[in-house]
Order: C-alpha cells, then sequence, then structure tokens
C-alpha cells in the first residue's frame, strides 16, 4: 500500500467486479431463471414455449458466454481465492456475521458445483434445447431430486447474504440501521427463492401445475 | 474457616519470536474487583509456578488500567479483549492467557503491533496544519461533525479488531478496521480533508479496505464501542466513487 499511488490496485478493483458480478449478471439470471422456470407452475406447455422462445434470442451464444457462463466463472473462481486468502475463526468468535462469512464460502462452493452439474446436465446434454419432458425425467431420479434441492437453497442462501454483502460493501447501507434493514432484506430474498425455487422443482417432480388454472378452458 | 479463595491461572510462555513456547500454569489468591493485570502483577511479585517451580516473571504490555492506551490487548480465554478491564470473577477458570496471534510475538504476552502504525503512516491519518509557514485559521468544524468523529476518534489502536478478523492473516497485508475508521474520521474533518483523496488511494492499494469481506467482527471485538462497520461502508463508498467515477466526472 503507497500512499503515492493514484490508480487503484488490481485486487481492489478485481474485488469490486466480483461483488459487482455476483447481482449482476449473476444474480439477476438467477432471477430470470427462476421466472422463466416458474412456467412450469402454470403448464408443460407453458414451459416448453418459454423454454423455446429463451433458445431463439437473437445472438444467443453471446449471451450466454458474455452475459451468464464468464461472469458467473469469474465470481465462482475469484470467490475461491478469496476464501482461500480467509482464515476462519468462528469457534473462537461465534458471532452472527461471522457465520454468515462461513456459510457464505460454503454455499458459494455448493452452488457453484451444482451449476456445473446443472449446466451439464441440462444444458449440454440436451444440447441447449431442455424440454419439460427431459427435466420432468431427470427429477424421478432421487438424487437429482436432492442435488437440485441443495443446489436451490445454496444458490438462494448464497443471494440473500451476498445482498447483504454487497449493500454494506458499497456503502449503500452504511449506518447500523441500514445494515439491519439490508440483512432483512437480503434475509426476504433468499427465503423467497428458496421457495420459488422449490415450487418449480415439486412442479416438475409431481407433474403438479397450481396455476394451470390461469390458462383458458378449451 | 474458609480457605482462600484461587485463582487459577495459565499463561502461554515464549521467551523469543524463535523459542518454543509453553503453558505455566498459577495458583493466586483471589481478591476483589481483580483484573488480568493484578494477575500478572501478583506472578511478578511472586513467579512461581502452581507446582511449586521458580520461574520468570511475565513479560506483557499495559499501562493507563483503564482502556484507554491500548497497550494491554491479549487473548483471554482464547478471546482478543483488553486485560485491565477483563474481570477474574467474570471468567471461566483456569483462565488461558495468550498473545495476540496476528502480530509478530516479541516475548511472552508482547506482541509488536508496528505495522498499525505503519498503515497510519501511509493513509495519512492525521491533520496537516502548519509546514514551514503558518497556513492560519482552518474552517469550523460543525458540532455535527465533531459529534460524530468523537466516538472515532476514541480508538486506541489496539488490535483487536484486526486480531478477530477472518481477513488480517498471513496470506494478505489487511490493514483492518482501525485504520479505515480513523480515515474516516480525518476525511470528515474540513480541514482533513484536504487529503482525502490521497488517504483513499491509500486505501485501494495491496491490503486495502478491499479485503473487508463483512464479517464485522471488529465491531463486536472493538472496546471502545466505535461504528467500525459504519466506518467501513462510509469510506467503501468514498472509494469506488472516487476510482470508478473519478476518471468519468471527475
Amino acid at each position: 500500500m503507497s500512499a503515492t499511488a493514484t490508480q487503484p490496485d488490481l485486487s481492489y478493483l478485481l474485488r469490486k467486479l466480483h461483488s459487482f458480478t455476483g447481482l449482476l449478471p449473476v444474480g439477476a439470471f438467477l432471477a430470470e431463471h427462476f421466472w422463466s422456470n416458474s412456467a412450469a407452475l402454470v403448464s408443460a406447455e407453458k414451459y416448453n414455449a418459454t423454454s423455446q422462445e429463451l433458445q431463439t434470442i437473437p445472438f444467443r451464444l453471446i449471451v450466454e458466454w458474455g452475459g451468464i457462463f464468464l461472469p458467473l466463472l469469474f465470481h465462482g473462481g475469484y470467490g475461491i481465492y478469496i476464501w482461500l486468502r480467509g482464515k476462519s475463526n468462528v469457534s473462537a468468535y461465534p458471532w452472527v456475521g461471522n457465520w454468515l462469512y462461513l456459510t457464505q464460502r460454503y454455499m458459494g462452493i455448493i452452488a457453484f458445483a451444482y451449476i456445473g452439474w446443472h449446466l451439464y446436465t441440462e444444458r449440454w446434454l440436451t444440447h441447449g434445447r431442455s424440454r419439460y419432458a427431459n427435466v420432468a425425467e431427470d427429477m424421478q431420479n432421487p438424487w437429482y431430486l436432492v442435488f437440485f434441492i441443495v443446489g436451490v437453497l445454496a444458490s438462494s442462501f448464497h443471494l440473500g447474504v451476498g445482498i447483504w454483502n454487497f449493500l454494506c460493501k458499497w456503502g449503500l447501507a452504511a449506518t447500523v440501521k441500514a445494515q439491519q434493514a439490508a440483512g432483512r432484506f437480503g434475509a426476504f430474498v433468499g427465503v423467497a427463492f428458496s421457495v420459488v425455487g422449490i415450487l418449480i422443482i415439486l412442479s416438475f417432480r409431481f407433474d403438479w401445475h397450481p396455476f394451470s388454472a390461469y390458462l383458458p378452458t378449451k | 474457616m474458609s480457605e482462600t479463595k484461587q485463582v487459577i491461572v495459565k499463561v502461554k510462555r515464549q521467551a523469543g519470536p524463535k523459542e518454543v513456547a509453553r503453558w505455566e500454569e498459577f495458583s493466586l489468591r483471589w481478591r476483589p474487583s481483580m483484573n488480568v493485570i493484578i494477575c500478572l502483577r501478583d506472578i511478578a511479585e511472586n513467579p512461581v509456578t502452581r507446582d511449586g517451580k521458580k520461574t520468570t516473571p511475565i513479560s506483557y504490555d499495559s499501562n493507563c488500567l483503564e482502556e484507554i492506551c491500548g497497550s494491554c490487548a491479549m487473548l483471554i480465554n482464547g478471546r482478543a479483549r483488553m486485560a485491565c478491564s477483563a474481570l477474574v470473577d467474570q471468567l471461566e477458570q483456569p483462565i488461558r492467557i495468550e498473545a495476540m496471534s496476528k502480530f509478530p510475538l516479541v516475548r511472552d504476552l508482547i506482541v509488536d503491533r508496528q505495522f498499525m502504525f505503519e498503515s497510519l503512516k501511509r493513509v495519512k491519518a492525521w491533520i496537516p496544519i502548519d509546514g514551514t509557514y503558518n497556513l492560519g485559521e482552518g474552517p469550523r468544524v460543525s458540532p455535527e461533525i465533531q459529534g460524530k468523529g468523537y466516538p472515532l476518534s476514541n480508538c486506541i489502536t489496539c488490535g483487536n479488531c484486526l486480531e478477530v478478523c477472518p481477513q488480517v492473516n498471513e496470506n494478505n497485508q489487511f490493514v483492518g478496521a482501525a485504520i479505515i475508521s480513523q480515515v474516516r474520521l480525518f476525511n470528515m474533518h474540513p480541514t482533513g480533508a484536504m487529503n482525502k483523496s490521497e488517504r483513499l488511494s491509500a486505501l485501494m492499494g495491496p491490503g486495502g479496505i478491499q479485503e473487508c469481506a463483512n464479517a464485522q467482527n471488529c465491531v463486536h471485538a472493538c472496546p471502545k464501542g466505535i461504528p467500525l462497520t459504519e466506518s467501513i461502508a462510509e469510506v467503501n463508498r468514498d472509494a469506488w466513487k472516487q476510482a470508478l467515477l473519478g476518471w468519468l466526472v471527475g
């Protein structure tokens, strides 16, 4: 650290980029992903139509790589690097923030591993043409089901805590009161994403479409 | 017929940075309002271990005995705190006393906190007053700034916030919460604000504010109740504005 340096250190910029990519585009993509997949809660046909719509967006490869895969790889990769540089000490200091610090890292690595597997099975093996029937079939495998649930919970937790961290670390929630409010907001997001994610999984597993009444009667 | 009450204390001894560490156990006569520094003094008066072996007095730092000098921070029952305000009656026995782990050890309980003082110099944690000539009166400080600054000025550079921080370790050179909070203090002062961008630049160097990962242990461990997490958030906001928007809007 030097007082005469005027340009921020590379580690500063990478940290900021890591923090920012967690929210945008990675967090935003998770929201979009849950939104699109919740089409299954209406009907299998709506899911297939939504899926087809996404499969045929213009510049698809650029959007996928630039907006999803690369930011995700950077966020996960640099996140592991950050993890390795920290030394958790919850046994000596078992405070809530310290527990969140530790769990955020474990949930991050679980989510990262899950997303890798999820991309392989639902994106790679389907050649990017996921259909309701494929996913519903995968969900019949109890191991797949468990891993889906774990992945959804880990990702939702990581996003919720991440939002809290983001608001604190960018100084958008600076006072103690604001940081507590940011914490409640992050918890709300985490719980909301978990619930919606689990509902989508149940929809595929049990061919359950609670919003099918929205469809016009034939 | 009450037998005199005893206090059992275990101290981690180490003759020098490269010597082997060992634990010594002492049995001391209990007295009302006893604190950990009194225990260490009692041992110095009669340096005999619990099993009757003669030993040397324990080396430790302490001065004010009222939590304002910052010199007696150590690990007491595994937690970083000031020894002078650690009351024996509130501690589980045997009381384990050891040196802080994040600073180079000098001897027994003494550590070298030079890293913190060097960090304070790097971020120019002072307000420049007269140079080679009289600079005249500075701007007035509003009561609001005074009110915000006073709690920050209570920092005693004890090092507890660094000791409890999971991000402060041998893998990086993170300056820690105390130094970031001092940057906030001097940046909010109207005269100190003249060096604001220099301080922020220094904090965006290696080991700077970016190493904070929001575990928020610092604010719990601070013996002075300084709003460290608020300081970090505010300085963070100033820093990214300068770094990421500075080249756009000046």
